[in-house]
């Protein structure tokens, strides 16, 4: 384990030039620098005991020693979290869920726990609506920096010039093919949903999350993603109904069986697809041509969050461009800070599982704020899944 | 005679006093809340908002599937962990030496110190893709699935439940008095018609404790279809979750745990007449 | 008979194995054997969320198997000595305590609570003199509140069929020597029903330590560690949980071990 200086143990002489060298980088500062190294400590005891300074060295800012992140399956890079915690003595804890549903109605029920949190772009405002999120005070997230940001991707974060979020990564939902197992060539939400019924029988997975298992099967039809219309929502559960006996399950966590190879076709995110391709080759992503889903997720603090300092130390680290590169590289999905896309390797910028092209593009839908909260939509999944 | 009858009054109300109270704020208002939400609406946002109207139970049959599921495989799920529990708990009360008895009477209880969510998802491991499918690949049988199945589950469901079922037919069937057995051998009877003329009769009460218990708690199972159903297999109580979780439906979910809870007071009510008719006098009460 | 009798425990200690197993996995994955290490004991010791996990669930399972234990067999007592009518009330609410499902019981407790406090919070606020008046939320307490009230049922329960079978003679023979009613119950009924009592406390502690679904509800921010678990399976389980899981249950059979070796000490004609 790491050393923090709460613990106010000695560093090793490794340790400590490595520090030192990071100091000169300039890729920490000078408090913790001395921090890390435990001379903070000694200085401010010394300090204190000579008189020199009035109060301890950190007692600018009481970070605590524990924090939680609420946030999506395999989204981050451990490392990130642990050099977090080396810096700053706060360990972090990873909360995982599957949908926005999921972590709304955690902060509905109060006491969730969170200091952080990662909405996707249509749910901001109703966050905002319900009061369970806190504007940010942006002068704590001194490594964020608006103009860089590719303002087609952050707009939703800002409510009335009032920012609540900043973003992480933007990113598209297509679907996932082990094309060793399913060699047929797919190019579409139909395509997708009849191999289902067919090849795919028993080895199709789709997201337990009702904006994109029913807007992909609205789709199939040709209708908006984003449909509240009863006529076409019907149709699609429907569908959805008739799929169901031949899925191998429902669950927004597809990762782990697609690479045991019990699942051959999955809905998918950009990161995830971007992930599974890296490792195992056979696996493709495919965008449906008849569009879907395009997304931006941000970073957002919950009113009722326990650590809030440490909630904005943790937001403004994966803030830092030299953070936000590395976690880009483990995620997988592409970033709407420029300075980050200067930082990353030619072949990221060029993998087209990030970056489609246009012609797929252009007819994909950012998800409604109506579609999260629509009574229907929710009974309509909730019907699907106990069927 | 100890102590005056208002002494007496005061103890006996000091000693109920404290269950009383627990009983009423933590399953009377409880219970009393959930039926007002039942007959509320779903708040725009989600949640709860109030009102009274019965769309909510004139919804139920929208989670018909989930009514079939809990009320279908709950009994089969049972109904399995009795045929595998019965012969275990047979060895251990008749045939197994007394040393042997106490080992592996240690042994089925081990388990339940052991988080039955990590033995679950152990399973998880085993039927998943790097498990049995994999060691089955070697021999030739290619690309079976298991996870995820509903035998997955009423796997999951006899492994979980299978030491409550054990215990009770265990406790039954040691009280049996041998001189019974030995009578019946002595009179000729073959070793069939002893077992289901005595040993199966007497142990009755201990079957049907073993099975209303796994019924009833099967009634409210979320854990194994979850991990093992992979969402595709789903109780009332996963249901239910859902409901709270995602929909935020809270008014919806509430009249579902309503309807749970009277289907669980008429099983059990059930098994307790099936119980009673089963071992005459012998009247088994679960609670 | 006997290779059934095998099998059957073959099945119950197979996945028990895998556990133990994968604890000592030295990659990172629980569903990968890459080779043998310790290192995740450590690493499971020091990651102060399991830890805290840990000590909560010990904490909880303690504090309401413990109350359990006290308030079900003062009921078992005092339902001794009440009319029937009384009895079959209270029979009803601790019959319905066991068997309504643990799902609902945390989901009908969450939404009792949610409701409580959003109505004593602000009522706090206004009468509170200071700056930071205390507020009610789910946690510890509810936790510990929605586990007793099964446990306590089944202590009484228990309690019960013990006092059932009872030896009155003694109870009648110590107040005729004028034994005062408390000294009757010290020395002749606490040591009869003392057993039944700690197999109470021994079950009601084991279905604290293992509830998931109740705790899942009614915990708040608090986590146990069946919930620290179970979202550690959406995160990915590393070996830390096998690690963890490993020592509960070694810690678990040196004290059944211990628990045996002195009833057999104290009882030798056993």
């Amino acid at each position: 384990m790491s050393k923090s200086y709460r613990d106010g143990l000695p560093v090793t002489s490794e340790e400590f030039v490595h520090q030192l060298m990071r100091l000169r980088r300039g890729s920490i500062g000078r408090r913790d620098f001395l921090g890390l190294t435990g001379l903070g400590i000694a200085t401010a005891v010394l300090g204190r005991e000579l008189g020199l300074a009035p109060t301890p060295a950190r007692a600018a800012e009481n970070l605590g020693d524990r924090m939680s992140i609420a946030t999506w399956p395999n989204y981050h890079d451990p490392a990130t979290f642990e050099n977090f915690t080396k810096d700053t003595g706060v360990a972090v804890e990873v909360n995982v869920f599957g949908s926005n549903e999921e972590m709304l109605a955690k902060l509905q029920a109060g006491g969730s726990g969170w200091s952080l949190f990662v909405p996707t772009n249509y749910t901001i405002s109703t966050y905002r609506k319900l009061d369970l999120i806190d504007q940010l005070d942006m002068a704590k997230l001194t490594n964020f920096d608006a103009k860089s940001e590719d303002a087609r991707f952050t707009a939703e974060g800002t409510i009335e010039g009032v920012v609540y979020a900043v973003p992480k990564n933007w990113g598209t939902t297509g679907f996932a093919v082990n094309t060793k197992k399913l060699t047929k060539p797919m190019t579409s939400w139909k395509e997708f949903w009849d191999t289902a019924m067919a090849e795919g029988d028993g080895r199709t997975m789709v997201h337990d999350y009702q904006l994109t298992t029913i807007g992909n099967a609205l789709k199939y039809f040709g209708f908006s993603f984003n449909s509240l219309k009863p006529d076409e929502l019907a149709k699609a559960e429907e569908l959805l109904i008739k799929v169901k006996p031949h899925l191998f399950a429902v669950s927004s966590d597809y990762q782990p069986a697609m690479r045991a190879g019990d699942a051959w076709m999955t809905m998918c995110w950009t990161n995830d697809g971007a992930q599974l391709h890296r490792d195992i080759p056979e696996i493709a992503y495919v965008l449906g041509k008849e569009g879907g889903e395009i997304w931006t997720d941000f970073y957002a603090i919950p009113k009722d969050a326990p650590n809030k300092p440490a909630g904005y130390a943790l937001l403004n680290h994966l803030m830092n461009p030299q953070v936000a590169v590395k976690e880009h590289i483990a995620n997988g999905a592409p970033c709407t800070d420029a300075r980050v896309n200067a930082l990353l390797p030619k072949e990221v910028l060029e993998n087209p599982i990030l970056y489609p092209a246009a012609e797929l593009l252009t007819p994909l839908e950012f998800g409604a704020a109506a579609t999260l909260t629509d009574p229907s939509r929710a009974e309509l999944m909730a019907r699907f899944k106990s069927a | 005679m100890p102590g005056s009858p208002l002494r007496r009054k005061l103890l006996t109300t000091l000693l109920l006093a404290p269950a009383g109270a627990w009983l009423i704020v933590f399953l009377v208002l409880p219970f009393i809340a959930i039926i007002i939400f039942s007959v509320g609406e779903r708040a725009p946002e989600g949640g709860y908002q109030a009102a009274l109207t019965l769309t909510q139970y004139a919804n139920l049959p929208a989670r018909a599937a989930a009514f079939w599921n809990t009320l279908i495989l709950a009994p089969v799920g049972a109904f399995a962990c009795l045929l595998v529990a019965y012969p275990v708990a047979y060895y251990l009360a008749l045939k197994a030496s007394q040393r042997w008895r106490l080992i592996l009477l240690a042994l089925i209880v081990i388990p339940f110190w052991t988080s039955l969510l990590m033995r679950t998802y152990a399973w998880m491991y085993i039927l998943g893709g790097r498990g049995i499918p994999t060691l089955l690949a070697y021999v030739g049988i290619e690309d079976l699935r298991l996870i995820n199945t509903p035998g997955a589950v009423l796997l999951g469901i006899v492994y979980g439940y299978l030491p409550l079922m054990i215990l009770p037919i265990y406790v039954s069937l040691e009280r049996l008095d041998r001189r019974l057995l030995e009578a019946s051998a002595d009179l000729g009877a073959k070793p069939v018609s002893t077992f289901f003329g005595i040993t199966f009769r007497l142990s009755l009460p201990g079957v049907t404790t073993g099975f209303s218990l796994v019924m009833i708690l099967l009634l409210g199972e979320y854990l194994i279809p979850t991990m093992l159903g992979g969402g595709k297999v789903f109780f009332l109580g996963n249901a239910l979750v859902d409901l709270f979780l995602q929909s935020r439906n809270w008014p919806f979910g509430s009249a579902i745990a309503v309807t749970l809870v009277l289907v669980s007071v008429v099983v059990l009510i059930i098994a307790n007449r099936v119980s009673s008719r089963f071992s005459g006098a012998r009247q088994v009460d679960l609670i | 008979m006997r290779a059934f009798i095998a099998a059957v425990f073959a099945f119950l200690y197979l996945p028990i194995a895998l556990v133990v197993l994968f604890s000592f996995n030295a990659g990172r994955h629980a569903s990968e054997l890459t080779g043998l290490s310790t290192q995740w004991y450590g690493k499971a010791l020091s990651n102060p969320f399991l830890v805290e996990a840990l000590k909560n669930s010990l904490f909880i399972a303690t504090t309401s198997a413990f109350l359990a234990a006290v308030i079900g067999t003062a009921a078992a007592l005092g339902l001794a000595r009440v009319s029937p009518r009384i009895r079959a009330a209270f029979d009803a609410l601790l019959g319905a305590a066991i068997v309504v499902p643990g799902v609902v019981i945390g989901i009908s407790t969450l939404v009792a609570l949610v409701q409580l406090f959003d109505a004593v919070n602000p009522m706090l606020a206004s009468i509170w003199p200071g700056d930071a008046p205390p507020r009610l939320a789910l946690g510890y307490g509810s936790i510990i509140a929605a586990h007793g009230l099964f446990s306590m049922a089944l202590v009484s329960m228990i309690v019960r069929t013990r006092l059932g079978s009872l030896d009155r003679s003694l109870v009648e023979a110590s107040s005729d020597l004028y034994a005062t009613p408390f000294t009757t119950f010290r020395s002749i009924v606490l040591p009869q029903i003392m057993p039944a009592v700690l197999a109470g406390f021994l079950l009601a502690f084991t279905f604290s330590f293992d509830d998931f679904i109740i705790a899942f509800f009614v915990a708040g921010s608090q986590t146990t560690l069946p919930i620290y678990v179970f979202a550690s399976i959406r995160r990915g389980v590393t070996p830390e949980i096998n690690a963890i899981a490993t020592i509960v249950l070694c810690a678990s059979v040196f004290m059944v071990l211990l628990a045996q070796l002195l009833l057999r000490k104290r009882t030798p004609s056993h």
